[in-house]
């Protein structure tokens, strides 16, 4: 059956899927042709031609990923929900600022964007690159036509196995899903969006990911210039623009790692900024690489050593780079990581990608390998290359150490492959693990990226410069010592290894300056050099202050016996009570109250800083916020607020809240399974109960006495949350409440309404912790309000307009017929017609009872005078006579209203919080953390 | 023979090395059993009881989760979680805990859930997306 769908906009579907084709058929183009432009690169004139249709169709590939790109931004600004990208990921209360955020938080989005820079690359290099554009356009375009490839949703039948390449992004929702929704011709009337993930809506979303995929794909430029110069075998002149090319990006992705920690630590609860999850690592690994990689290619440059290692390390550093993206992308780490993608389908297709790029170069690196020039003179142990080499391959240890602890589920797999039964290994603790080497490896990076600027290219004759080496060596080493010592006087290092880090910092820094301050005049270049491996100094410090200095405030209030202090250490939450100050370490914390804006729920702590005598030093407001899934349904995140000093920052976070207080659905199952008792009060009437409750883990319990009292209560409702609107009916009342028994007599006043609003109910309850009872006005009090026609005994009565009537002690005029009135107690609906009689008291009040017709059919609306008890229908009218039948009835209205007051014992507090408070040290060695 | 030649062996050899330690460092998903018997820190897999006293009161203690936790062999044990209830926890398809045994409790400081996609069931996805 095919339906005719109404309201749907297929234009960018279909303009989008071109446009998808055709990125994948110019890039397989434009791949083609700079291959032949490379290979036949001896005839000038069909190598021209070819580069001439390779650079067209590469253009024509970009223009087709902008154009994909672009009609998936206009279904999303539109808000076309048929489009299951914009379902997934848009929803009608995202802001606009973060419809990038939006865009790249799916896989599609961020291959998209990761494509979206190598295109950006590839017109660079077409410019620039010269005679290195054939080959390193051929290399890139190859990866444009893999990427792109993960885009195309096309699906094969290969005999009996369906083969799905790729996953598109412009498919309809009911292409990609079967509901019974779908059966219906205007279903686009009926979506809504899914919206962003609450903890991606921060300006980090916004900048993080460009910058980290810049540095990825910048990553294929080295990469391609390898293949070329492996290639063309010209093994010297590729070096060249390559450095420039890795220093870029090693820069940019450096900056989008330390954006991502920056983000872990400010705005995530991670409690730190590095935590060695692997998706953090499988970003760090190929910048490793990517070092050790310039380090060879400087050497290599400067020397004509290592040209083997460099190709080696810049063709490693973009599989790498691909081994990261599987990882991430292919569900493997599910376990493990707490950021990883979920399976799209793409596993399959990313394992070829990998494959593929790690065979190429393998092949490439075993075919030239004896064409490779190596000098025959060999480096001396005194030389600047000798010691940088060393350094590469520290770097290179620290590549494979870190990848082969994260890739434990990758060995799980195949060892799960071979044998199902397999259990699956994994790294007990896989921080203290990381931790445990790492460290070793930056302290002895960071002191041969000292030393090494004190040796010179090629040595020959270290004797004669040994006496200038070793002064100056000498006197850094007296330099970092100092300085050593002095930041350990201001923090604590927890193990030798952290002592080590801190010198080993120092002496990097205090090398590096001194190299600048020596070389600048002859060479400003060394200049880059100096500023990141003083940055790398600081890094190392900055490292060891926080990873070993944080000290948690809010030490846990109770004991448990039998932990070991690791244990104890990890028991870091307290709970505060609202308006109840907790001394903490050296503070005092008040919790004093929360605001909730839209679904952001903010806390106010007021920190109070204390000296020995209790006296308090400074005071400062944090506040920390938790964002609440749409419908309140629970917690979606919870942001840490932060104080900053220039040489510690006290973070707190929110670790938890009451449950009612966390889900609309919690607070109607607890508010269901209290016990409630309706007490009938009048004003000035008490009444008294008790309640036995059993004491935890004793085998007794404590007997209550409540006594509740209503003090007033009003039919015009004040309470301080609720504001009146027109038509509310409602009552608050004022209650106090006493308990005594148990350790201490409480005793408290508090306000309750109840709001009857478009004939849903609104309770106002109380909830007095002091002694957990809860207290509301029972909906039964309607009952009393409203009074029902079978209780009231009614009089008929005929009457002309200007006559009267008595009824029991009253006497009522009826006034005149009003046609089509608007009284607040009738809402009329179209094509009725309704008329009402006036019926007014000697003292001024009125009521006006309606007769209606409402579809050929008569009725009536009754109306009333509460306060002298008269109510009256209009029963019907008699045209000829212009008499109409009422009927009246009057009760006394003296009855006064007694309040069900509902009580109930043993309810639960609502008004504390839960949270951590640590002190991180030196945050401000990560100078780019912005404070919020 | 160059230096470097035997520089990089040597490096081969340190990171062999490391490598045989990070093999130790590294152990199969326990089952309370093999932690019993160890007492020993260990990573355990299994799901969450849901029938059995699940204990969380801030009120009483903050860092005091109590479940029952059914491992990889079958085997049901309290745990003693020393932080908060995490979120979702009622969802959680398995649960990965790092900690120790004692006694009959296993105390845990580590909590690692996996929660079942948000959209595994499509009519429940297709639900969300209708409701306004």
């Amino acid at each position: 059956m095919d339906i005719q769908y109404l309201n749907e906009h297929l234009g960018p579907r279909y303009i989008g899927h071109f446009a998808v084709v055709l990125a994948f058929f110019a890039a397989i183009l434009s791949t083609g042709s700079y291959f032949m432009a490379t290979q036949t690169r001896g005839e000038v004139l069909r190598s021209r031609n070819w580069q001439r249709l390779g650079q067209l169709s590469f253009l024509a590939h970009g223009a087709a990923v902008f154009t994909v790109i672009g009609c998936i931004f206009y279904a999303m600004l539109n808000q076309y929900y048929e489009y299951q990208y914009v379902t997934a990921h848009v929803d009608g209360e995202l802001q606009q600022r973060y419809i990038f955020s939006a865009f790249w938080e799916g896989q599609e989005g961020s291959f998209l964007l990761w494509m979206f820079w190598h295109v950006m690359l590839g017109y660079v290099l077409m410019v620039v690159a010269r005679s290195w554009e054939k080959p390193v356009m051929a290399v890139l375009c190859s990866v444009q036509v893999v990427i792109v490839s993960m885009l195309l949703g096309v699906h094969f039948g290969f005999g009996d196995a369906l083969i799905k390449l790729g996953s598109n992004p412009m498919l309809l929702l009911r292409e990609t899903v079967n509901a019974p929704i779908f059966q219906q011709a205007d279903y686009v009337e009926l979506l809504r969006g899914n919206g962003l993930n609450p903890s991606l809506q921060n300006y980090w979303m916004t900048i993080h990911p460009p910058t980290l995929f810049l540095g990825f794909a910048s990553t294929v430029v080295p990469f391609a210039y390898a293949v070329a110069g492996l290639w063309t075998g010209r093994h010297r002149e590729w070096l060249d623009p390559a450095l420039r090319w890795s220093l870029f990006s090693a820069g940019i992705l450096g900056i989008g790692i330390l954006m991502g920690a920056a983000w872990a630590y400010e705005a995530l609860n991670f409690g730190g900024y590095w935590a060695w999850d692997p998706v953090e690592n499988t970003s760090l690994v190929p910048w490793l690489m990517l070092v050790a990689g310039i380090h060879t290619n400087l050497i290599s440059r400067a020397t004509g050593q290592g040209i083997r290692a460099t190709y080696l390390f810049y063709l490693f550093t973009f599989v790498l780079i691909v081994y990261s993206t599987f990882l991430t992308r292919s569900g493997v780490l599910g376990d493990t990581s707490v950021h990883a993608f979920t399976e799209m389908g793409l596993e399959t297709q990313l394992l070829f990608f990998l494959a593929f790029y790690f065979f190429l170069s393998l092949g490439l690196m075993i075919w030239r390998w004896g064409s490779i020039p190596v000098p025959e003179r060999e480096e001396a142990t005194t030389s600047r290359e000798f010691w940088m080499f060393i350094g590469s391959l520290t770097l290179f240890m620290s590549v494979v150490l870190i990848l082969g602890a994260t890739s434990l589920p990758v060995y799980n797999e195949i060892r799960e492959w071979i044998n199902p039964a397999f259990d699956g290994l994994t790294l007990t603790e896989p921080e203290a693990h990381h931790n445990r080497f790492q460290i070793w490896i930056g302290i002895f990076i960071g002191l041969m990226s000292g030393v090494a600027q004190y040796l010179r290219w090629r040595e020959r004759n270290f004797g004669n410069y040994f006496g200038k080496f070793a002064l100056r060596t000498g006197i850094a080493i007296a330099g970092a010592g100092l300085l050593t010592a002095l930041t350990l006087l201001w923090i604590q290092a927890p193990s030798i290894a952290y002592k080590l880090l801190v010198f080993a910092g120092w002496f990097a820094i205090w090398t590096n300056l001194d190299y600048l301050l020596f070389f600048v005049r002859k060479d400003t270049r060394v200049a880059g050099s100096v500023i990141s491996h003083v940055g790398f100094g600081f890094m190392l410090i900055g490292i060891m202050a926080s990873a070993g200095n944080k000290r948690i405030i809010s030490q846990n209030q109770f004991l448990m016996e039998g932990l070991t202090e690791d244990e104890q250490l990890a028991r870091s939450t307290v709970r505060l009570y609202q308006n109840v100050p907790l001394g903490m370490e050296d503070y005092v914390v008040n919790f004093t109250g929360d605001t909730i804006e839209g679904l952001n729920r903010r806390y106010f702590m007021d920190y109070k800083r204390v000296d020995k005598s209790g006296r308090p030093v400074e005071e400062f407001q944090l506040a920390p916020n938790v964002l609440y899934d749409k419908g309140f349904e629970k917690i979606a995140i919870t942001n840490p607020s932060t104080k900053h000093y220039w040489n510690k920052d006290i973070f707190t976070v929110i670790m938890g809240l009451p449950p009612e207080e966390q889900s609309v659905k919690i607070r109607q199952e607890t508010e269901d399974s209290l016990q409630y008792r309706v007490l009938p009060l009048n004003v000035g009437e008490r009444a008294t109960f008790r309640d036995t409750v059993p004491v935890p883990q004793r085998n007794s319990s404590v007997i209550y006495t409540y006594g509740i009292e209503l003090t007033d209560f009003s039919r015009l409702p004040a309470h301080p949350e609720y504001t009146p609107e027109p038509g509310d009916i409602g009552l608050s009342a004022a209650v106090h409440a006493e308990r005594t028994g148990g350790i201490g007599a409480h005793d408290t006043t508090a306000t309750v309404a109840l709001i009857l609003r478009d004939g849903l109910l609104y309770h106002y309850p109380a909830q007095l912790n002091d002694m957990s009872l809860r207290v509301k006005i029972d909906e039964s009090v309607f009952e009393q309000l409203l009074v029902r026609d079978s209780d009231l005994n009614y009089q008929e009565y005929t009457v002309e307009p200007g006559s009267t009537v008595t009824v029991g002690d009253q006497t009522l005029t009826f006034e005149r017929f009003v046609s089509q009135p608007q009284v607040e107690h009738f809402q009329p609906q179209d094509e009725d017609i309704w008329v009402s009689a006036l019926l007014t008291t000697p003292d001024g009040q009125s009521m006006q009872p309606v007769f209606l017709i409402r579809g050929k059919q008569p009725s009536g609306v009754r109306d009333e005078i509460t306060s002298l008890g008269l109510y009256a229908h209009l029963v019907s009218i008699n045209p000829n006579t212009n008499e109409a039948t009422l009927r009246i009835a009057q009760r006394d209205p003296g009855t006064r209203l007694s309040i069900p007051l509902a009580v109930a014992p043993r309810s639960y507090r609502t008004d504390y919080i839960t949270l951590q408070a640590i002190e991180f040290p030196a945050s401000t060695c990560f100078g780019l953390v912005p404070s919020r | 023979m160059k230096k470097s030649y035997l520089l990089a062996i040597l490096l081969v050899i340190v990171a062999v090395v490391l490598f045989w330690q990070t093999g130790n460092a590294t152990s199969e998903y326990a089952d309370f059993a093999r932690a019993a018997e160890t007492g020993n820190r260990v990573q355990l897999v299994g799901t969450y009881v849901k029938d059995k006293p699940t204990v969380y009161d801030p009120l009483t203690d903050p860092n005091y989760f109590s479940f029952y936790l059914e491992d990889l062999a079958g085997a049901e044990r309290e745990v003693v979680l020393l932080m908060g209830k995490p979120q979702d926890f009622e969802m959680s398809e398995s649960i990965v805990l790092t900690g120790r045994m004692q006694n009959e409790r296993f105390i845990a400081s580590d909590i690692q859930l996996k929660c079942p996609s948000k959209y595994k069931d499509e009519e429940a996805m297709i639900k969300n997306l209708t409701e306004s």
